[in-house]
C-alpha cells in the first residue's frame, strides 16, 4: 500500500541529446578519478580505499575508478518503497511517479508586516496538522515545517520538530543531520515504526564534512534510506555554467554513493537537486530562478541514465518575502518543470523566502498548484468513450447541449481540477463575496482544517513514552556536551 | 618609471590580474618605490571597485577577484614596509574571519574587501577559525576591530565564546566587536555583547567606521 503522487502519463521532458548525456557522465567520471573528492572521515577513507580507490590522507582526498563508480551505481536499486507509520502513506519512489512535499523554512512570516520571527509551539503544531490534512502533501521534509519553535535551543530543534510531525502527521517526513541528533531521530522513527531518509549533503566544492557522512552511516548502518546531495551554487560553489554545475554536483553526488553501495549494496538512495545560481550582487543563491529549472533538467536526465530516483527542490524556493505574484509565478514554474522532467519527489508546500520562512496559507496555495500540476501530468486519456462521438452525434448543433447528458456527468469530475483556495467567482459573485482573494480562502481553510482535522492514527501511549523518553535523553546529551 | 609602475598597479587590480599584481609589487620593491604610495594606490583601486559595486555597477565576481588581486600585490608591500620601519595609516585595523564550525566566506569576503576599500587595514584569517586564533590574532596586530560572521544558526554561539575569551584574556577594552552573517540578528548580536550588527556588507563597512568614530 503506498500513497498514489501524480503518475506522468505522457513522454518525459528532456532537452539533451543523448550525446550530450554521455559527455557529461564522462566528464563527471574524469572529475572523480582526476580530480577527487575531498571527504572528512577516516573511517570512510579506508573502506574507499580497500575498494580500489586512491586515497590521500594528507588532504583527506578520494579518486573513484570509473569502473567502481558504474558497478556501485549499478547496485542502486531503481524503485523502491519509504514505509511512513501509517501504512496508507508510504511511499513507492521512481519510475514515472510524482511525489510533492512540504518545504521548510527558518521561521514563520507575519502576513501583515511580511517580516519573519520564530514560531510558537503552537503554530509549530498547528502547521504540521494543515500539512497532513493536505492532500496534494505525500512527505514532510526535514526542518519542516520550521526549524524548531520557540523556547528550543538550536541543538534540539530538529528533534522537537521531529517529535511534532510523528504526533500531528502519519505522513512520510524525512530528516538532516546537526551535531549528533540522528542518534536521536533515529530512535524515534524506530520507536514508532516508521522508515525516513536522512541527508547526505556535500559541502561544495567536492567536500563532505565528517558529520554528513557520520550520521549518514549511522542510518545506512540502521537500515534507512539517504538522500544525497545539494547545495552547488552556480558561479560560488559550482562553475559558472549550468553544464559544468551539473557536472561538479553529480560527482559530489556520486561518492558518497559509492561508499554506502560498498559498506551495505542495496542501500536505498535518492539523488537530490538542490542548485540555484549565485546572486551576483549579494551572493545568496538566487531563488527562484529559471535556471535552477534548467539545471533540474539536466540532472533528471542524467540521473535517469543512471537509474536512480530524484528528488527536486528548485521549486520550493522563491526569492519574494511574501505571499505575491513573484511567489507565485517563481513557484509555478520551477514545480512544473522539474514535474516535466521527471522528478520522482519535488519539494514545495509552504516555503516563502529562501528557506528562511514558512507559512501555512502558502502550503494551502500550493495544494492548489500541485493539483494543477498533478492534473497536468495525469495528461488526456483518448479511447472511444474518451473520444464521446455518441454523444456529439447525439447532441448534434444548438440547441443541443452537453449538460444534460450523463456522459458530461461521469467525466467531468475526472478531467477537471478543481482548486479549494482559488477565486473563480464571476464578477458579481466575487463583489457580492466580499471582495475575497485566493489568500482569503486560504485562511479560511486553514481555520477549518485546524477545527475538522485529526491525525488518522495517533501515536499509542507506549509510542508517546519512548518519544518522551529519547527528547529526555536527547537534553542529558545537549546539557553535556555544553549546548543547552 | 614609478608612476607608470603604480598606474600598472591600479589597473592590474581594476582589471583583476592578480599575477600582474603580485609581479608589480616585486618591481616596485626593486625599484625602491616608497610602499606607502604603492599601498595608497591600491587603495584607491579597491575604493573604485567597492564604488562600482555600491552602486549596482559591479557584481560580485568583480569585487571578489580585484580583491585577490590587492592581496596579491599586499605580502611584498608589507614585507618591505615593516623593512623601512615606516608606519601605514588607515581607518582602523580589522581582524576578520567566519567563526569556528563554519566555511562560508563569501559574505565575509565582501565585508573584508569594502573595508579595504574604506581605508582599513584588514587582517582576513579565512573561515572556521577557532576564539583561539582570533584572539591571537587581535593581540598580534593590535586590532581596533573584530569582525566575525557565522551563516549557521548552529556555529552563531561560537562569536560569544570569541566574545568572553576576548574579556578572559583581557582585550575586550583594545577592539571593537562587530557580527554578522546569515545566523544572526540585531538581538542576537546584543545578547552576546557585540557592540555593533550589520546586515549588509556596505551598511558593516558604515558600522566599522560608526564604531571606530565612537572610541
Amino acid at each position: 500500500m503506498h500513497r498514489k503522487g501524480f503518475v506522468r502519463k505522457f513522454k518525459v521532458l528532456e532537452i539533451l541529446t543523448e550525446d550530450q548525456i554521455e559527455e557529461i557522465h564522462k566528464a563527471t567520471l574524469d572529475v572523480l578519478w582526476e580530480t577527487g573528492i575531498r571527504i572528512e572521515h577516516e573511517g570512510a577513507l579506508k573502506v574507499l580505499e580497500k575498494n580500489d580507490c586512491r586515497v590521500n590522507y594528507q588532504d583527506n582526498r578520494v579518486y573513484f575508478p570509473p569502473r567502481l563508480v558504474e558497478e556501485c551505481l549499478r547496485n542502486c536499486p531503481g524503485q523502491f518503497q519509504l514505509t511512513a507509520r501509517d501504512p496508507k502513506d508510504s511511499l513507492w519512489v521512481g519510475d514515472n511517479r510524482t511525489y510533492f512535499g512540504a518545504a521548510p523554512g527558518m521561521t514563520t512570516v507575519d502576513l501583515k508586516t511580511m517580516e519573519s520571527r520564530v514560531p510558537t509551539r503552537k503554530e509549530m503544531y498547528d502547521a504540521v496538522t494543515v500539512l497532513d490534512a493536505l492532500e496534494t502533501v505525500d512527505y514532510i521534509m526535514q526542518y519542516t515545517p520550521y526549524f524548531g519553535f520557540e523556547g528550543v535551543p538550536p541543538a534540539m530543534a530538529m528533534i522537537e520538530t521531529l517529535a511534532a510531525k510523528l504526533r500531528n502527521s502519519t505522513k512520510f517526513t524525512a530528516e538532516g543531520y546537526s551535531n549528533d541528533c540522528e542518534i536521536f531521530t533515529i530512535q524515534m522513527f524506530q520507536a514508532v515504526g516508521a522508515d525516513m531518509f536522512i541527508s547526505c549533503l556535500p559541502s561544495p566544492p567536492l567536500t563532505y564534512h565528517r558529520g554528513s557522512i557520520e550520521a549518514c552511516l549511522r542510518a545506512v548502518e540502521a537500515g534507512f534510506a539517504i538522500k544525497v546531495g545539494g547545495g552547488g551554487i552556480y558561479g560560488g560553489t559550482a562553475p559558472a555554467t549550468i553544464a559544468g554545475a551539473t557536472v561538479s554536483n553529480n560527482a559530489e553526488l556520486i561518492a558518497p554513493i559509492v561508499l554506502f553501495q560498498l559498506i551495505k549494496p542495496g542501500t536505498r538512495i535518492i539523488v537530490y537537486n538542490f542548485n540555484y545560481p549565485q546572486n551576483m550582487r549579494n551572493g545568496a543563491p538566487a531563488f527562484g530562478a529559471i535556471e535552477s529549472s534548467l539545471h533540474t533538467a539536466i540532472f533528471n536526465q542524467t540521473w535517469r541514465r543512471y537509474g536512480l530516483p530524484t528528488w527536486d527542490d528548485s521549486g520550493e524556493f522563491s526569492s519574494s518575502k511574501g505571499i505575491d505574484f513573484q511567489l507565485g509565478y517563481e513557484k509555478s514554474m520551477n514545480t512544473l518543470l522539474p514535474a516535466l522532467c521527471g522528478g520522482n519527489g519535488i519539494s514545495v508546500h509552504g516555503a516563502i523566502f529562501g528557506e528562511l520562512t514558512y507559512h501555512p496559507f502558502q502550503a494551502i496555495l500550493d495544494d492548489d498548484i500541485v493539483g494543477m500540476i498533478g492534473r497536468f501530468l495525469q495528461g488526456v486519456e483518448v479511447n472511444t468513450e474518451t473520444l464521446a462521438t455518441d454523444v456529439i452525434k447525439a447532441v448534434g448543433p444548438i440547441p443541443g447541449h452537453f449538460l444534460n447528458r450523463e456522459h458530461t456527468q461521469r467525466w467531468w469530475k475526472a478531467e477537471q481540477f478543481l482548486p479549494k483556495a482559488a477565486d473563480r467567482l464571476t464578477y458579481p459573485e466575487w463583489m457580492a463575496k466580499g471582495k475575497k482573494s485566493a489568500l482569503d480562502y486560504a485562511e479560511e481553510r486553514m481555520r477549518e482544517i485546524l477545527e475538522t482535522h485529526r491525525v488518522s492514527l495517533p501515536l499509542t501511549p507506549s509510542q508517546e513514552e519512548d518519544i518522551e523518553r529519547i527528547i529526555r535523553e536527547a537534553k542529558e546529551f545537549y546539557t553535556q556536551k555544553g549546548l543547552i | 618609471m614609478s608612476t607608470n609602475l603604480l598606474d600598472d598597479l591600479q589597473k592590474a587590480i581594476v582589471t583583476y590580474a592578480a599575477e600582474d599584481a603580485s609581479m608589480l609589487a616585486t618591481r616596485i620593491v626593486k625599484e625602491g618605490i616608497d610602499p606607502l604610495r604603492a599601498l595608497d594606490t591600491m587603495t584607491l583601486a579597491i575604493r573604485q571597485v567597492g564604488d562600482g559595486f555600491n552602486k549596482g555597477k559591479l557584481w560580485l565576481p568583480d569585487l571578489i577577484r580585484a580583491s585577490e588581486a590587492f592581496q596579491a600585490a599586499l605580502p611584498k608591500l608589507m614585507e618591505e614596509l615593516r623593512r623601512s620601519g615606516k608606519e601605514r595609516k588607515s581607518s582602523g585595523v580589522v581582524v576578520i574571519g567566519t567563526v569556528f564550525g563554519d566555511i562560508h566566506n563569501i559574505g565575509k569576503d565582501m565585508v573584508a574587501t569594502l573595508l579595504m576599500a574604506d581605508g582599513f587595514v584588514v587582517h582576513d584569517l579565512g573561515v572556521n577559525v577557532t576564539a583561539e586564533r582570533f584572539i591571537e590574532a587581535v593581540r598580534e596586530h593590535r586590532a581596533d576591530l573584530l569582525a566575525m560572521s557565522a551563516l549557521l544558526s548552529i556555529s552563531a554561539p561560537e562569536q560569544k565564546k570569541v566574545i568572553a575569551d576576548l574579556k578572559n584574556t583581557g582585550l575586550r577594552n583594545t577592539a571593537r566587536v562587530m557580527v554578522g552573517g546569515g545566523a544572526i540578528t540585531q538581538e542576537f548580536a546584543d545578547s552576546i555583547g557585540a557592540d555593533g550588527y550589520a546586515a549588509t556588507a556596505p551598511l558593516a563597512t558604515a558600522l566599522a567606521r560608526t564604531l571606530l568614530n565612537q572610541r
